[in-house]
């Protein structure tokens, strides 16, 4: 393994690069997304691709993937240029993405999601005890235990985190030389994303490929990365150099975002505008029983949720009134709390944040405005007044510096990151007694991250209470005044408190790494 | 490139095979059930019903709907829906009774008609593929030109067929002993579900209806899939009319009217989801016959045929909340 030099003695022979893109152009109407964007990926190396919301990051990827046609620049696959017909096979035939929006077919099964990709003919047979022997190879890559479960069974059974396990597994497998990631991270366990890093390294070793590894997390990034390149404001700000010649703070500054989770909370009051809302709430005190250890929580403290989605989502699913689960109790105010149906929950000052914005968060044929003040409405049984919701929703807009050209425009024009911001905004004029929140951090840039913990500690502190269930331990360790941790089997196995909230202390309680 | 390590676990054991089959057609075994008990509870009030001769009808009446069913079942497990084969079905019957009544030999008659079904399949699967516009209002749109030009092409008359060899069509015996209906059914069968279970082509078809976007992104051709399932919808609803034409020797323009619906019924009844990506041919097959059996049982047993339609309706929401329960519990 020789994480450099294989970059160094063929960065200027343009042919020796599996993937070489020069001088990328694109723009969506009159928006330029990439304004000359360079991008070249060595056989054998792990290349960390990195750049903020908005920096135009997911357009260069989509355009590699051959989604999206540039338009302008060159593109070269193993030096062959995408414009020709020899380019788009060289490229069809070694290059395998794993998608940020899990590219997985639900009524299919795991054998056939896995091997179906591989037939170019519809005219082929397919072969079923084939396709079974791959599945299982290609799991055994990086999970046995997976591996060793019945390949027939749909997809549409699994949970988000098996899917992501198939569909790494499927790309690693895959026999591509050029391996795209886009954040393949995001639901794993700390054990599961060891275990890929150490198949990634052993691939670049011994079969040379080039890895394309999307992160927003720097632990990661320096672990598994050998080079990489900084996209900013649509070109590169810095194009394949050495991870470690870079140190984190020069990554996340020339990714154009100053600051990191630490340093956020450091900051004092945060330069967006949530102290010029008026948050404050008179919260009663919460407690829940049933779970193994007895939680209380007080007005304006964050409960951090941590672990496995198991538990944590059995606890939030009662909490925002979906689903009752039998044998947990909650008393909100001295009063048990049920709530039968989440409308019920929103009616009775339950603010909820989901984790799965595409489906459960945005409103995607509705503008800005209806995503900011759907919940007021409903919570306060509000007539429709039009020129009142402007301009609170323009308000918002400008606290939480939120770039919109109308509160008129749809949701998609905003960035992924700009848009979690939205649907957590939409709980802040409402000022809920208590407001659940699934992993509002997720594949979201850090300068996005910053906003959203200050967002969550201003609410809190004008007196809502939090309940953040979160897969990134750090955040919670650093936020949180008191953390209940699961087991991924679904049992809460600690509740550990501010004076005992360690790494160590979570990741025992969780099993999971740290 | 073979870089997998050998790890890997022998093919799972062919003792799972019949399971496997058993438990992926469970829906449709219901369905078969559900016909056979209706029979028999048929059979209890009117003798006539368990009789080779009434056998026969249910076949013969059911043979058309079958072969349409099976196209919009494509189009149904692509997540689309095709709303023109009833138009289509008359249009085609008029075609073919034209062009024969022109003097053109059957054989080029009927290939006349067979080539409007793919017309229509093929403009329906541009403009739904190509242009973009919603498989509803695009099939909503021919349903209403191919069912106006049934009745243009001869000015509202019905046609009688006077090629005294065409009946051969659908009641000839190509092998002896059974009517060649009957074996267009069982090969059309075959030759879907084989398509649709071992075919690679097949397994896009659920692909695209269970998530078209992610089949995009895994480079399944995503237009072709659905552009053929269109036309293929076409090709087997102007079959299906001309076996009707052959049977009757007549063609109406009111011939399909009743059968969309039908259709669309019976690929519903098949277990099949209008969401897309799921189905089987015997399940639409079933479903047909099922359809065919409930107006037959209404026919003998005397009640008023204006029954048939709730009848009909009633069933569809009992195997439609079988199927819901019994995925529930999955």
């Amino acid at each position: 393994m020789d994480p450099t030099s294989s970059g160094q003695d063929s960065s200027e022979g343009a042919t020796a690069f599996l993937l070489n893109a020069r001088g990328i152009t694109k723009s969506f109407g009159v928006t330029r997304v990439l304004r000359g964007m360079d991008f070249a990926v060595a056989a054998g190396e792990v290349h960390a691709f990195l750049g903020g919301n908005g920096a135009g990051k997911s357009t260069l990827l989509k355009i590699v993937a051959g989604i999206l046609d540039a338009d302008g620049g060159t593109l070269r696959y193993k030096g062959f240029d995408v414009d020709d017909a020899a380019g788009r096979m060289a490229r069809d035939q070694s290059l395998a993405v794993v998608h940020q929006e899990l590219a997985v077919i639900p009524h299919l099964s795991i054998a056939e999601n896995i091997a179906l990709p591989r037939y170019r003919h519809g005219s082929s047979l397919f072969n079923r005890a084939a396709a079974q022997r791959a599945a299982v190879d290609a799991l055994s890559l990086i999970d046995k235990d997976f591996a060793a479960q019945s390949t027939d069974r749909l997809v549409a059974t699994l949970s988000l985190h098996e899917r992501q396990m198939m569909e790494i597994a499927r790309a690693l497998h895959s026999g591509a030389e050029i391996l795209l990631l886009d954040e393949p991270t995001t639901n794993l366990t700390g054990q599961e994303a060891e275990r890929l890093f150490t198949v990634l390294r052993r691939l670049v070793a011994d079969a040379r490929i080039g890895v394309v590894f999307v992160s927003h997390r720097m632990q990661e990034i320096r672990q598994v990365a050998d080079v990489c390149t900084i996209i900013r404001d649509g070109q590169s700000a810095v194009h394949r150099q050495p991870v470690q010649s870079l140190s984190d703070a020069e990554i996340i500054d020339m990714m154009g975002q100053s600051i990191a989770a630490h340093d956020a909370l450091a900051a004092a009051p945060a330069p967006s505008g949530a102290p010029s809302l008026d948050l404050r709430v008179s919260a009663e005190a919460l407690s829940i029983s049933g779970l193994g250890p007895e939680v209380a929580v007080g007005p304006g403290q964050i409960l951090g949720l941590a672990g496995a989605p198991a538990g944590p989502q059995a606890l939030i699913d009662q909490l925002i009134g979906e689903k009752r689960r039998a044998g947990i109790e909650i008393i909100h105010g001295g009063r048990p709390r049920i709530d039968r149906t989440p409308h019920e929950a929103v009616t009775r000052g339950v603010g909820f944040v989901s984790g799965d914005r595409a489906n459960r968060g945005i409103l995607s044929t509705l503008p800005i405005i209806d995503n900011m003040v759907a919940s007021r409405r409903i919570a306060e049984r509000r007539r429709l007044v039009r020129a009142d919701e402007a301009r609170e929703a323009a308000g918002l807009l400008a606290a939480l510096r939120i770039k919109a050209r109308s509160v008129w425009d749809l949701p998609s024009t905003l960035s992924g990151g700009t848009q979690q911001k939205l649907i957590i905004a939409r709980w802040l004029n409402l000022r809920p007694q208590m407001l659940v929140l699934e992993e509002p951090t997720r594949g979201v840039d850090v300068g996005t991250k910053r906003d959203i913990y200050t967002l969550i500690r201003a609410m809190a502190e004008a007196g809502t209470t939090i309940v953040w269930w979160s897969t990134e331990q750090t955040e919670l360790l650093e936020l949180c005044d008191r953390i209940l941790a699961f087991a991924p089997d679904g049992r809460a196995t600690a509740l550990l408190d501010r004076a005992s909230l360690d790494e160590e202390a979570l990741a025992a309680a969780t099993g999971l790494a740290a | 490139m073979d870089r997998a390590p050998e790890t890997a676990a022998s093919a799972p054991a062919r003792t799972g095979a019949l399971r496997h089959i058993v438990s992926s057609y469970r829906s449709e075994i219901a369905i078969a059930l559900a016909i056979v008990v209706l029979e028999l509870a048929l059979g209890i009030f009117v003798p006539n019903a368990l009789t080779m001769g009434n056998f026969s009808d249910i076949a013969q009446a059911t043979a058309p709907l079958i072969i349409m069913a099976i196209g919009v079942l494509l189009v149904v497990m692509t997540g689309g829906i095709d709303l023109s084969v009833g138009s289509v079905f008359s249009l085609v019957g008029m075609v073919t009774g034209l062009v024969m009544d022109s003097g053109f030999s059957s054989t080029i008659a009927t290939i006349c008609g067979l080539v409007v079904g793919v017309v229509f399949g093929a403009i329906n699967g541009f403009l739904v593929t190509f242009v973009g516009l919603a498989p509803f209002v695009v099939t909503l749109i021919t349903y209403a030109v191919a069912g106006s030009l049934a009745f243009i092409v001869t000015n509202g008359h019905s046609l009688p067929i006077n090629d005294q060899g065409y009946w051969l069509l659908n009641g000839g015996h190509i092998i002896p002993g059974m009517p060649n209906f009957v074996l267009f059914c069982i090969i059309l069968l075959i030759v879907v579900e084989f398509l649709l279970r071992r075919v690679v082509f097949g397994r896009w078809i659920y692909a695209v209806g269970s998530s078209p976007g992610a089949a995009r992104l895994l480079g399944i051709p995503v237009h072709l899939v659905r552009f053929s399932v269109y036309v293929i919808s076409g090709l087997l609803a102007a079959f299906a009319s001309v076996l009707t034409v052959s049977y009757i020797s007549n063609a109406e323009g009111t011939a399909g009217a009743a059968m969309m619906l039908q259709a669309i019924a019976a690929v519903v009844i098949g277990g099949a989801s209008l969401f897309g990506g799921t189905g089987s041919a015997i399940g639409a097959l079933l479903g047909a016959l099922m359809i065919t059996v409930i107006q037959n049982g209404v026919n003998l047993i005397g009640v008023n045929s204006f029954w048939q339609g709730s009848v009909t309706g009633l069933v569809i929401l009992i195997a439609v909340l079988i199927d819901r329960v019994s995925k529930a519990r999955r």
